[in-house]
């Protein structure tokens, strides 16, 4: 019964999805242009070559698509944005008064966006694939897909409890675009979109493999793409460590800052 | 590998010993309040309110760039006390109007009753519950609409969002199917339920948010400014409704409004407020009589300035800054003592 009421707000977000035609039609079209960039790109890299830093073309590219495909299923970032102004424009207690988790109910909300979107991202990925004939490598191992698969779901839902917990610091520091900032900094530095993971040196690797970032988009792709299987159970192991430490710190920050609220007006 | 899944283990042990302690000192917190409660309240009110306090801290910064660049090295705040030592009480039932000028307390007053915001001091029960403890066998009993605030999905349809509460309030099926057809029949709203909300009308939609509102049977209705912006009939159809629902229902309704005809027509009872104090507390007949309802608040908010003048005069003279001292505390218990309404 609990669990029903967060499925309902799953459905009405996925339902609510489907009021916005533009935003479905360039969704789509921006994961096809991203994957036929990426495709041009990587022709003219690997023209001549068999293989580059041990990917060979088809495996490149399975990588791409793979990981431009969890990327786009991480949509956390409009929960701050949403907690932020709702909190300092007094609207925040639409969800302060019902009787939900409002944590469980972000959760929920992420996953019935995120399940709109898993499928047109997934017609996008296979249609790529039988488009351009790509020899897509996918793992084989059975033990290392179910590892990738809980690293997917660990790492999306760390994103939105990151999400949230900068959301709500809104309550004490009114504003939160700083926070943010150095939030997408720190992901793409630790994803190894700004500079290459391997031409960091070799204690700045590790250190970012400490973070959670490293484990939300990157590892998943790798493993699923056959790569890294030795980080599988350490990865899972970190990012569980990681969602309970984001767990304590929301729930003393709302204990500590809730109080602030003042929704607005006397 | 080995060494790693240690440190994961003792890391997860550590972390979910510290979130056993943080939730026990919260607890802890919340039930030595409701035990304060409980001590000295009535149990048969529905809201219970015992010198109630909320003070809100202003952040001042002087006009121009200057006044900018001063502000990020020293913040200066100022204080404002939006309630000021309120006693009240409301029995099962009731159809309790708050009045007031703009700045009065009243939507203070049912953010603190809804939970939304802490008070500064005081007690305050609510269905025999601290409210800004938030718990969910709280918020399942009470409903708020607030005028200028929506509740609803603009793109969805209404029938979505009725399923959407009924998941949420957890209603059984037998008593969401009732309650639909109870209020989509009394509210006229039939063959509006399957159209997107964001194309209703003013109207049409505050029709909704009350359905939305009632749809689980709460035991008291918070009303924050149901009428405004509305137009004359849609505002007599929703008073219609509302005087319907609390005697039909029993259900308890605290309404506020600057529309003295929805206090009149509505409300047995009136309280009025004015710079957070109360100011009145009685029958609403015998607050207008014969008089208009604007030389009536005249006559009140005049009188309240007054007194308010007199006692920072007296907090000057005294040398007394004490922000828990319930300011015009004489004329903050006229008519009625504190819980001591009849309908109690």
């Amino acid at each position: 019964m609990k669990m029903r009421k967060y499925i309902e707000v799953a459905k009405v977000y996925f339902k609510t999805q489907f009021a916005w035609r533009a935003d479905v039609l360039f969704n789509m079209i921006f994961t096809i242009s991203r994957i036929l960039f990426a495709y041009l790109l990587w022709r003219m890299v690997f023209s001549g070559k068999e293989v580059v830093s041990g990917f060979t073309f088809h495996g490149m590219l399975s990588y791409y698509i793979v990981s431009s495909f969890l990327s786009q299923l991480e949509m956390s970032g409009g929960i701050s944005g949403e907690i932020c102004q709702r909190i300092r424009n007094g609207a925040f207690s639409k969800y302060m008064i019902l009787p939900v988790s409002m944590e469980g109910y972000f959760v929920a909300m992420e996953a019935g966006t995120v399940l709109f979107y898993l499928a047109f991202d997934l017609i996008a990925a296979f249609l790529w694939i039988f488009i351009f004939r790509i020899e897509f490598a996918f793992v084989t191992d059975g033990a290392v897909l179910l590892c990738a698969f809980c690293l997917i779901l660990l790492g999306l839902f760390f994103m939105v409890q990151f999400a949230y917990y900068l959301g709500i610091l809104t309550l004490k520091y009114q504003g939160i675009e700083t926070f943010l900032m150095i939030k997408n900094n720190l992901m793409a530095l630790a994803t190894g979109t700004i500079v290459p993971l391997a031409l960091f040196p070799e204690a700045v690797v590790r250190a970012m493999r400490a973070l959670p970032f490293y484990y939300v988009t990157y590892l998943p792709s790798m493993l699923l793409t056959g790569k890294c299987r030795e980080e599988a159970v350490v990865g899972i192991g970190i990012m569980t460590v990681w969602c309970l430490v984001m767990q304590i710190l929301i729930r003393r920050t709302w204990a500590k800052y809730s109080r602030k609220y003042d929704g607005v007006g006397i | 590998m080995a060494m790693l899944f240690l440190h994961s283990f003792v890391g997860i042990t550590v972390v979910i010993i510290l979130q056993c302690r943080l939730c026990g000192g919260i607890r802890k917190e919340y039930v030595c309040q409701s035990r304060q409660m409980g001590a000295g309240m009535n149990t048969t009110n529905i809201i219970e309110i015992k010198n109630l306090t909320k003070v809100y801290k202003r952040y001042v910064k002087k006009e121009g760039v200057g006044g900018s660049i001063a502000s990020l090295f020293r913040r200066k705040y100022t204080e404002k006390k939006a309630v000021s030592g309120l006693d009240l009480c409301i029995g099962r039932g009731e159809f309790v109007g708050l009045i007031g000028p703009n700045g009065a307390g009243k939507t203070t007053l049912i953010k603190m009753l809804t939970g939304i915001i802490a008070p500064t001091s005081g007690e305050i029960s609510v269905l025999g519950y601290y409210p800004n403890e938030m718990k969910n066998a709280f918020k399942k009993q009470y409903a708020v609409v607030m005028g200028q605030k929506s509740q609803l999905f603009f793109e969805l349809t209404v029938n979505d969002i009725l399923r959407l509460f009924k998941e949420i309030y957890e209603i059984p099926e037998a008593d969401f199917q009732r309650n639909k057809a109870y209020f989509t029949e009394l509210f006229g709203v039939r063959e509006l339920m399957d159209v997107q909300v964001r194309t209703l009308s003013l109207g049409e939609r505050m029709k909704m948010e009350l359905i939305v509102a009632l749809l689980h049977d709460p035991g008291v209705l918070f009303l924050d400014e149901p009428t405004i912006g509305l137009d004359v009939v849609a505002s007599a159809q929703i008073r219609k409704f509302l005087k319907e629902i609390n005697e039909e229902k029993r259900t308890t309704i605290l309404l506020t409004s600057h529309y003295m005809e929805d206090i009149r027509t509505l409300c047995g009872r009136c309280v009025v407020l004015n710079h957070g104090i109360k100011i009145y507390d009685g029958k609403t007949e015998e607050l207008f009589g014969e008089e208009e309802p604007a030389a009536v608040m005249e006559r009140l908010y005049g009188k309240t300035e007054r007194e308010e003048t007199g006692n920072r005069k007296e907090d000057t003279e005294a040398g007394t800054n004490n922000p828990m001292r319930p300011a015009g505390s004489k004329s903050g218990k006229d008519e009625k003592g504190a819980c001591e309404n009849e309908d109690a």
